[in-house]
């Protein structure tokens, strides 16, 4: 599983997309690290651009929620399913499978250690946006911000769990664009669920589609929940609900579970 | 007497379509390759040659019947630790070098990584890829096929599973391929060879099958598909009458194409016999060739009488 997993990790830098999403990761942390100045007055107070300014212990995990709501945002998990997903699709291509899953290692392995290598691409990434700036912040203004890696963590939770859908949409291989198409659609869904209450119940009123998106909630991953989590984490609060956190863990682990088995009894 | 290397029993595939309509790929295929020895694989395209394979390899299941492998599954994955394979469709990933994709081959073969700093230089030496610093994206048909050979033998396999391994080679390069794999037969690997290149696999194979329709047609040794007919063809320089009257005293109303007689004599004083006769004539004989079938045209008959 290491060999496949330290592959697919060269895969994604070797792929335009990956380059780009650690690319755009660095470009991001540069930008925000130019506009955001520390100033003593006498203490420390943390400038967002000109204007928009913080006291040090409100401004540090103020500053990081920004970051946060961009590796968690639309876009970026956008980057990094464009990114990801293939890695899990070219697995399986035809005159490539039959090199690797003839080999002494099980299919799942194999399969498991590429779907690892596109979720850790999903974290590192997310690292090189989030981690430079924190880090220059506790230099500059001794505020530390550890609780960033557990936010991290939450989104990358909720990445591995739209992932591993993708990773069932890849067993029919018909190439990237159905994971990446399944894993963007969940993410989308999964947000509009998380307010259906406010939104999606003002135009559904049936007692059965109710029931339906309630049911859907349950079950799709909760990426914007976890976003929520991560800030609420990262603002030194408690986390008041751990079933965003342990409902996508299982829904993770259940799709991937279930597409191993698959994968096992496929006729390649 | 040992196990047999690969032994397939009464083996059956059926693929279903979207509309569940079942298509026979495999009906009741049997056989057995002994250790040792260099298996020839035929069969025209559809006869069920790569589902064979991909059963071996536990790529795919069969519908019923058994095979084995190295007296494992073939869905082992011990077992394939001592296989190599070579499969016809290669695909490397564009951005991966040689020596890169070798070394992922061989971690997925768990193959330690001080044996492989060592083996692959060697191997690529051997496959004639030694010092090429490119991508495989700039690799040429050819290269990519030796560097499929070089990962097949990577693991230093007790039994190959090559699936057309000249295809792309030039002259050079098939002869090479050749000598391998008699070298390789002589140091005890047993190799399971699928070609088209029905000329290669009468110079390597111990022994053929030939599978058409899913079905094993026939299986036997390369010399008895092209032992010899009986039949000879005498070369004169010349035919006139007399010629052809000379030869019906021997041969009785036999066929004349030009200045070539076809003749089945009894034995080889009837031979002898005519050629004596024509000598006499006087006639200049040019050449006396007994008649020997190809395994090209043994498969034509067998593939072309499953058509019939």
């Amino acid at each position: 599983m290491l060999a496949s997993y330290l592959n697919s990790l060269t895969e994604a830098i070797n792929r335009r997309m990956g380059m780009v999403l650690i690319g755009l990761g660095v470009v991001v942390t540069v930008v925000f690290n130019l506009i955001i100045h520390v100033q003593f007055l006498p203490g420390p107070v943390i400038f967002l651009g000109r204007r928009l300014h913080w006291e040090a212990t409100l401004g540090v995990p103020s500053v990081l929620s920004v970051m946060l709501e961009f590796t968690g945002g639309i876009l970026w998990l956008l980057l990094s399913t464009l990114a990801a997903a293939p890695l899990l699709s070219s697995t399986l291509d035809r005159g490539w499978v039959e090199l690797t899953l003839s080999k002494g290692t099980s299919r799942w392995k194999v399969f498991l250690g590429r779907y690892l290598g596109g979720v850790t691409l999903y974290f590192v990434a997310a690292i090189v946006v989030a981690v430079p700036i924190a880090i220059r912040l506790w230099w500059q203004t001794g505020v530390s911000s550890w609780p960033l890696v557990g936010s991290i963590a939450f989104q990358t939770l909720g990445f591995a769990g739209l992932l591993a859908f993708a990773a069932l949409a890849a067993l029919p291989r018909i190439g990237p664009a159905p994971p990446i198409l399944l894993a963007m659609a969940t993410s989308i869904v999964s947000a509009i669920l998380a307010q259906r209450e406010q939104g999606l119940y003002q135009l559904l009123t049936s007692r059965w589609s109710h029931w339906l998106c309630d049911w859907l909630y349950r079950i799709l991953p909760k990426t914007s929940e976890l976003n929520g989590i991560g800030v609420t984490l990262l603002h030194g609060y408690k986390i008041n609900s751990w079933w965003p956190i342990w409902s996508t863990g299982v829904f993770m682990v259940a799709t991937l579970g279930l597409t191993l088995w698959l994968l096992h009894r496929k006729s390649l | 007497m040992t196990n047999p290397a690969i032994e397939v029993k009464d083996l059956h595939k059926k693929y279903l379509t979207f509309s569940r309509m079942e298509i026979p790929a495999l009906r009741g295929v049997s056989l057995r390759v002994e250790r040792g020895t260099i298996f020839g694989l035929l069969g025209p395209n559809g006869a069920g040659k790569t589902t064979l394979i991909k059963i071996l390899l536990g790529l795919c299941a069969p519908t019923d019947g058994s095979a084995q492998l190295l007296d494992s599954h073939p869905g082992d994955t011990g077992a394939r630790r001592r296989i190599g394979y070579l499969p016809e469709a290669m695909r490397i990933p564009d951005y991966m070098k040689g020596p890169a994709f070798l070394r992922y081959m061989g971690r997925l073969n768990s193959i330690p990584g001080s044996t492989l700093k060592k083996r692959i230089p060697e191997l690529l030496e051997q496959v004639g890829l030694k010092g090429v610093k490119k991508r495989t994206k700039a690799y040429s048909k050819g290269m990519l096929q030796r560097l499929g050979l070089a990962q097949a033998l990577l693991n230093d396999p007790e039994l190959l599973i090559l699936d057309e391994p000249t295809d792309g080679l030039d002259p050079l390069g098939r002869k090479q391929v050749r000598d391998l794999l008699k070298e390789l037969k002589a140091t005890g690997k047993t190799i399971f060879l699928n070609s088209h290149m029905l000329s290669e696999v009468e110079l390597v194979c111990d022994q053929v099958v030939i599978l058409h329709q899913g079905l094993v047609a026939r299986q036997a040794a390369p010399e008895e598909f092209t032992r010899g007919t009986g039949e000879y063809l005498v070369r004169v320089a010349q035919v006139n009458d007399a010629v052809r009257a000379a030869a019906a005293t021997i041969t009785g109303a036999a066929a004349w194409t030009d200045s070539t007689l076809s003749f089945i004599p009894r034995d080889h004083t009837q031979l002898n016999a005519l050629i004596d006769k024509l000598r006499s004539v006087p006639v200049e004989i040019v050449a006396v060739e007994p008649v020997k079938h190809s395994l090209e045209h043994f498969f034509l008959k067998v593939v072309g009488a499953g058509e019939a």
